[in-house]
């Protein structure tokens, strides 16, 4: 097995996730797992365990990132989600463009230049709608399984409209639509176009550069995809592993491959 | 009153500022922001004492009185009016700066009435001479008013006296920003000393400015110019530090944007008026975006900037129109924008701390 050259260590809002990575920048190990309380002991033990796993040398660099990197103090450096979702996409797809990444509490917009650097970005990390959990507490009233959502929203072709960008709005408009005997599923499919209108206006707002690119956990909900591709009129390109690509791209800031 | 390098510059309290005018014989006026004539406060044996959203005051009892999306500043200092903040001042002056302000105007003067005087002052939203023709015949409808809550009709001495207190303090602050580059002190203490003309007397502030030591401090990382209405808390200067970064200018309607050219006009309304037109672009003075766009490109040129932060209270209108534009152009210009919206309050949020970061780390 090649040598570990460093470690990234994107400790997210919902999951927090290590990979690590060999000189030429490949992935040779990881681990993900939702966070827990404490993610800095929750870090700890992930290292351990990646440890019994693979030969890490004790000098190898750590680059934290995710809302908790300042905790991890096994860290060498931190650095914000925007730099590291960058170079993690633009080393896995090789292409400059725009990159929306949708996690379980946050969503981002990033232009990646010519060089793989964040050239202009915009979060949305102070309100549910437009991030992953607006999906979940919804689909939670309709008692979806999270991973069949995307699947379910596609099945059908009506869609009942959902006004409320608000996710405590938008769910006592999905009450309203049940008692009102709406079917599930055109409710689902409302809920994905709703998600998708307020993540594609804040990449206008950025500029979109094509191609778009997704990243995060929900760049796995097949509705989502092919809504953003309606909607911006592009083809959407996700990575292999689209939700350790903040980690990613922290351990190839780490190695400098 | 001292200023030391490395260490937080001390000045008086407001309280002992109001003791100090008073023993001078002169009454305090609270004002918002962010234009008014100060010389002519001070003809009338009045002094300022602004009020930018005291981050303490929490918005509940000022945000009966608005809808949702009214900025703190105006929410706040509602509340802070309501609570008796402003107890033993004689009046309350607020200009016309926003349609948010002259709600605020209108709210209180028609509906909640505190003891205070109201006072407003429609500000024209352009710099030709018409509407230096308007500001004047404002400023002495206000000057009536302000005889009436001072009880003095300035003479041609007090006059006299009052623009040469406060052309010295504007020459203070002007010289603090042409200094700028060689003082000796970090952002966050350089802004403390900006913001104390906020409530300090003209020579007060004079004697604080000239104290800012000159010497050698050598800033190193991303140079970045803020633009904005208020950039608080005083914690956001260190914070931009630690992350390698550190401000070269700013376009802060709280700073920059009042550094006034003098004006030397015989009657003292006009020169009152042609002075308050006489400041930096500003779209609360109806400055067309374009011109605001080009002082800032040429500034942000000469003092070595990377990028501009725009740091705004959430909700206001005057900076959000400009926002757009200013991103596009400046975008293409080759100096990247951040827009980061507040909430007044005592510490920094972790996610506007994330942002920040976010553009110095690609800026560097
Ligand atoms: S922050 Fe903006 S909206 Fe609020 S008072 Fe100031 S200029 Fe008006």
């Amino acid at each position: 097995m090649s040598h570990v050259a460093a470690i990234g260590i994107d400790a997210g809002s919902t999951t927090c996730k290590l990979v690590a990575v060999d000189r030429d920048g490949a992935i040779i190990a990881w681990l993900l797992e939702p966070t827990e309380p404490r993610v800095e002991i929750q870090v700890r033990r992930m290292l351990d365990a990646l440890r019994a796993e693979i030969r890490i040398e004790t000098a190898v660099p750590a680059i934290a990132t995710g809302y908790g990197r300042k905790l991890i103090k096994q860290a060498t450096r931190n650095l914000t989600e925007i730099t590291c979702h960058a170079r993690g996409v633009f080393r896995d797809l090789g292409r400059a463009g725009t990159l929306i990444d949708i996690g379980g509490q946050d969503s981002k917009v990033i232009q990646i230049g010519e060089d793989g650097r964040p050239v202009d970005f915009m979060m949305n990390d102070k309100c549910a709608a437009g991030t992953g959990r607006f999906l979940e507490y919804t689909a939670a009233r309709l008692g979806v399984p999270i991973e069949a959502l995307g699947k379910r929203a596609l099945s059908v072709s009506s869609e009942e409209p959902i006004s409320s960008t608000c996710t405590v709005f938008a769910e006592s408009e999905i009450i309203s639509l049940i008692a009102r005997g709406a079917e599930p599923d055109a409710i689902l499919r409302g809920l994905h176009r709703s998600l998708v209108g307020r993540v594609v206006s804040m990449a206008r707002s950025v500029g979109i550069v094509p191609p778009v690119m997704l990243s995060g956990g929900v760049a796995r909900n097949e509705a989502v995809r092919t809504m953003i591709a309606e909607a911006t009129g592009e083809d959407v390109i996700v990575p292999r592993q689209p939700q350790l690509m903040g980690a990613y791209g922290a351990a190839l800031l780490g190695s400098a491959a | 009153m001292s200023t030391v390098a490395g260490h937080a510059p001390s000045f008086p309290s407001r309280r002992e500022v109001i003791e100090h005018v008073r023993a001078l014989g002169r009454e305090v006026v609270a004002v918002m922001p962010i234009h008014y004539p100060r010389a002519m406060l001070r003809a009338h044996r009045l002094h300022p004492i602004e009020i930018w959203g005291p981050p303490r005051v929490p918005r509940v009892e000022g945000s009966r009185h608005f809808q949702a999306y009214t900025c703190d500043i105006v929410v706040k200092a509602t509340s802070f009016v309501r609570s008796g903040g402003i107890a033993g001042t004689k009046a309350i002056l607020v200009p016309h700066t926003c349609d948010a302000l002259q709600g605020m105007a209108s709210v209180l003067g028609d509906f909640l009435h505190p003891e205070q005087r109201v006072l407003t002052l429609y500000l024209p939203r352009g710099r030709r001479t018409s509407d230096r023709d308007f500001l004047r015949e404002e400023l002495q409808r206000l000057g009536a008013k302000l005889s009436e809550v001072s009880g003095h009709q300035p003479s041609r001495a007090d006059w006299m006296e009052a623009f040469e207190a406060e052309d010295a303090a504007d020459a203070a602050l002007a010289d603090l920003y042409r200094r700028r580059e060689r003082l000796a002190v970090s952002d966050r203490h350089f802004y403390q000393v900006i913001r104390a003309r906020e409530y300090l007397t003209a020579e007060q502030f004079c004697e604080a400015a000239t104290a800012v030591p000159e010497g050698n401090r050598p800033r190193t990382g991303v140079g970045l110019m803020i633009s904005g209405i208020v950039a608080e808390p005083l914690e956001l200067f260190d914070q931009i530090e630690a992350l390698g970064a550190h401000i070269v200018g700013d376009d802060l309607a709280c700073g920059f944007r009042r550094v006034y050219s003098t004006s030397m006009r015989n009657d003292p309304f006009e020169r009152s008026a042609s002075r308050l037109l006489k400041g930096p672009p500003d779209p609360t003075c109806g400055t067309p975006v374009r011109d605001r766009i080009e002082a800032l490109q040429t500034r942000m040129r000469a003092l070595g900037a990377r990028g501009l932060l725009v740091y705004d209270p959430k909700f206001c209108e005057p900076e959000l129109f400009d926002v757009p534009l200013l991103r596009k152009h400046l975008h293409e210009a080759g100096f990247p924008v951040l827009h980061v919206e507040f909430e007044m309050g005592e510490t920094l949020p972790h996610q506007t701390l994330s942002r920040i970061e976010a553009f110095v780390e690609t800026l560097s």
